[in-house]
């Protein structure tokens, strides 16, 4: 049995929350907070797609390399690889190995590929980025590298792309964390109470309304994630059952119902106008392409047919 | 300015038929003949665009939007030189469509497009077009769809009013090409002939622009000036401005921009509050404006308006655009279990109408307005069911459903009872 065969042979609900958010593809926002932090989430997706066979590509900013390797295993640790520039972010070393332009640089290097292989491409973290790269430019290259696979006609030659970017929320504004989620395809926040970690998970499927969920987790050493029952459903509402629904005809000064006396006494009336049945159902009779109208007269118990025209007493 | 000079020659060719009558010393009050070739829809001896008409209050020439209802909101039509800026909801599920049914109205009327965007091809956008409704089974297809979702009050045959029964519920029928506005099936996709056989112009931002310009203080981000120099460029090759003399029937720009001002345009209003390049947005809606009323296009650009961080812009913009519409989803928001707001999936604003050639806007008076897309059809309500009669919007009423109007009158003149005027 191959390690991918293994995994996705894990408990099924296990692979529901991480399926989901990796299969959509494009941009996975992970927000985390400074009480909840999220890189072990994101290893943890790091590690779902290294096992599923999937190309691995991390930009290791904010932490070491060797931080970001604890805790795996060395198959999969052999599986990525890992750009790194927290060593030396203004290449100062002048090296080979590092990429020409920085972390953008190698974000837009890998808009360029033309592998069918899914690529799984972690970004940590992307409020590193987004406090030294112009907000608008960032958002331009994650774009650029999240939807190089959404053409219809070549679909199959390059193979699904997906964007995990850890950000950080408290250290930005509602601005660029705004226009980042409004780029992303699925957004993961992460919360919890009394030590129980929450996410609210967002999908956007383009042209489909956004489904939303909640999910208890807990992510064991090895980085495999454990689903729990918390305190809440899993799919929440955004309703509180406790406050009973808005009746909008409640407090009327007019009285909108009838009883039923009433609806005999207003069936019964006689109506002003003669409406005789075989009128009604003529003209309810649908015509197609009409012409000329018709015009059914029929004389009042006042009305006066006298042909007299009364302009002939004017004395002009 | 386009409408100036379609005013212009309507004059002209009614002062030539009463300067005719009075020649034959009759009265001026003539009967039209029939109509020289099937393509004149309006105006006597007017040879008119296709797919426009004038305004009924000031004579503007209008083109449609691709929703007949939000045509009548406002007040006909779209008028040509003009920019209808849409808002977009908060998960840009409903605008997307709004401007989709645009240019799906300008395929079908044989307009030119220009589409322009940063988020998507141009090329995937039109594939994505709604299907016209051109047929008579179409129809019967709608009315299933009307009376399926009926309520139970509403099948009581009407006593009083039963002349309304002959009316559908919703302004629907079969149309023809030559007629106004189209209607369309959101649930299929525009025939692949139709857009091969239409005129349209594409500008996909990654790939016109290169990435490490620089960029000045005060000035348009390169994305807006290379956006503005191709709009320039096709105005004028393909003569919409009146400088090369065209040889072909005159026919309208239809210009659409999506996702205006968001950050894949490289504009940083909605990523900062007080950006370097705060005067961008601005400065294009001017320059578009100075474009459009100088030629004959008509521009829907959505935006993104919720991610502005500074309001101040957002005021600005909607000063700079002629009709502003918003769109206001109920998606993730506590309306959506109100039962007032139960069948429909939105709030539509109409927050500005324009005064062109005149000195009131005709503003509509119902104010509260929601939007439903159901599987087919993109339908706007009035979501008030306990309305006030009274007089005003009593007329209001009649006028628009009212398809006869007659008067039988005790004079010689009016001896026999016949039809005065027939109001569509």
């Amino acid at each position: 049995m191959t390690p991918s065969e293994g995994a996705r042979a894990g408990t099924g609900r296990e692979l529901e929350m991480l399926d989901s958010l990796l299969a959509l593809g494009g941009l996975v926002l992970l927000r985390d907070s400074v009480e909840w932090e999220g890189r072990s989430l994101l290893k943890a997706l790091v590690k779902k797609s290294a096992l599923c066979g999937e190309q691995v590509h991390i930009l290791g900013c904010e932490v070491s390399e060797e931080e970001f390797r604890e805790g795996f295993d060395s198959d999969i640790n052999n599986r990525l690889v890992y750009h790194d520039f927290f060593r030396d972010p203004l290449n100062w070393s002048k090296t080979e190995e590092a990429f020409p332009g920085g972390p953008l640089g190698a974000l837009r290097a890998m808009c360029k590929r033309t592998d069918p292989v899914p690529v799984t491409i972690a970004l940590d973290s992307l409020s590193w980025l987004l406090l030294r790269l112009p907000c608008t430019t960032l958002c331009q290259a994650l774009h650029a590298v999240s939807h190089q696979d959404s053409c219809p006609g070549d679909s199959s030659s390059v193979g699904k792309v997906s964007v995990l970017g850890l950000l950080h929320e408290e250290l930005h504004g509602p601005g660029p964390v705004g226009a980042l989620s409004s780029l992303a395809q699925t957004e993961v926040t992460l919360g919890g109470t009394m030590g129980q970690a929450l996410a609210h998970i967002l999908c956007r499927r383009p042209r489909q309304r956004p489904t939303d969920q909640t999910q208890w987790f807990s992510i064991l050493p090895d980085f495999s994630l454990d689903l729990q029952e918390g305190p809440s459903v899993e799919s929440q509402p955004y309703s509180d059952p406790h406050i009973p629904p808005v009746d909008p005809t409640t407090h009327l000064t007019f009285n909108l119902h009838l009883s039923k006396k009433e609806r005999e006494a207003r069936d019964s009336l006689i109506l002003p106008f003669q409406f005789s049945s075989e009128k009604q159902q003529a003209l309810l009779q649908p015509r197609p392409g009409q012409a000329t109208s018709h015009i059914f007269y029929e004389p009042d118990a006042y009305d006066d047919l006298d042909q007299e025209d009364p302009d002939d007493d004017l004395d002009i | 300015m386009a409408a100036a000079a379609t005013c212009g020659s309507v004059a002209a060719s009614t002062g030539s038929a009463v300067a005719t009558a009075s020649k034959n010393n009759v009265t001026s009050f003539q009967r039209r003949g029939p109509r020289a070739s099937g393509t004149n829809d309006s105006g006597p001896r007017l040879v008119s665009i296709a797919g426009t008409r004038p305004s009924v209050r000031n004579g503007q020439l209008l083109v449609s939007t691709g929703l007949p209802a939000l045509d009548q909101l406002l007040g006909g039509g779209l008028a040509v030189g003009t920019v209808l800026l849409i808002e977009e909801d908060k998960y840009n599920i409903y605008s997307p469509l709004l401007f989709k049914y645009f240019l799906a109205e300008g395929i079908v009327n044989g307009h030119t497009l220009l589409v322009a965007s940063a988020k998507e091809d141009p090329a995937n956008i039109l594939q994505e077009l709604p299907a016209p409704l051109l047929d008579d089974k179409c129809k019967k297809e709608f009315d299933e769809d009307v009376y399926n979702h009926k309520t139970p009050e509403s099948n009581i045959k009407m006593k009083i009013a039963w002349r309304y029964q002959l009316l559908p519920k919703m302004e629907i029928g079969p149309v023809s090409s030559s007629r106004f506005g189209h209607y369309y099936d959101a649930s299929k996709r525009m025939p692949q002939e139709l857009i091969e056989a239409s005129n349209w112009h594409g500008f996909f931002l990654p790939e016109k622009i290169s990435s490490t310009l620089k960029v000045e203080p005060c000035s348009l981000t390169p994305g807006y000036t290379k956006l503005l120099q191709f709009i320039q460029n096709i105005i004028y090759e393909e003569g919409f401005d009146g400088s090369n003399p065209q040889k072909k029937q005159r026919n309208i720009l239809r210009i659409g921009i999506q996702n205006l001002g968001s950050p894949l345009w490289g504009d940083d209003i909605c990523c900062a509050e007080n950006g370097g390049n705060s005067h961008s947005l601005t400065k294009f809606l001017y320059v578009l404006r100075g474009l459009l009323r100088t030629s004959l296009s008509a521009c829907i650009i959505t935006m993104p308006t919720h991610l502005i961080q500074n309001k101040a812009i957002i005021a600005r913009v909607t000063t700079l655009s002629d009709i502003v519409v918003g769109l206001e989803s109920f998606i993730g928001s506590e309306r959506e279990t109100n039962p007032l707001y139960k069948d429909y999936h939105g709030l539509i604003h109409i927050r500005q109408i324009p005064r062109l050639n005149n000195l009131i806007c005709d503003e509509s008076d119902v104010k509260d307005l929601a939007f439903k897309l159901k599987r087919k059809l993109f339908t706007i309500e009035c979501i008030t069911k306990l309305r006030s009669y009274d007089l005003r919007s009593q007329i209001y009423f009649l006028s628009r459903h009212l398809q006869r109007k007659f008067s039988i009158k005790k004079n010689p003149y009016f001896k026999e009872p016949h039809t005065l005027k027939k109001i569509y």
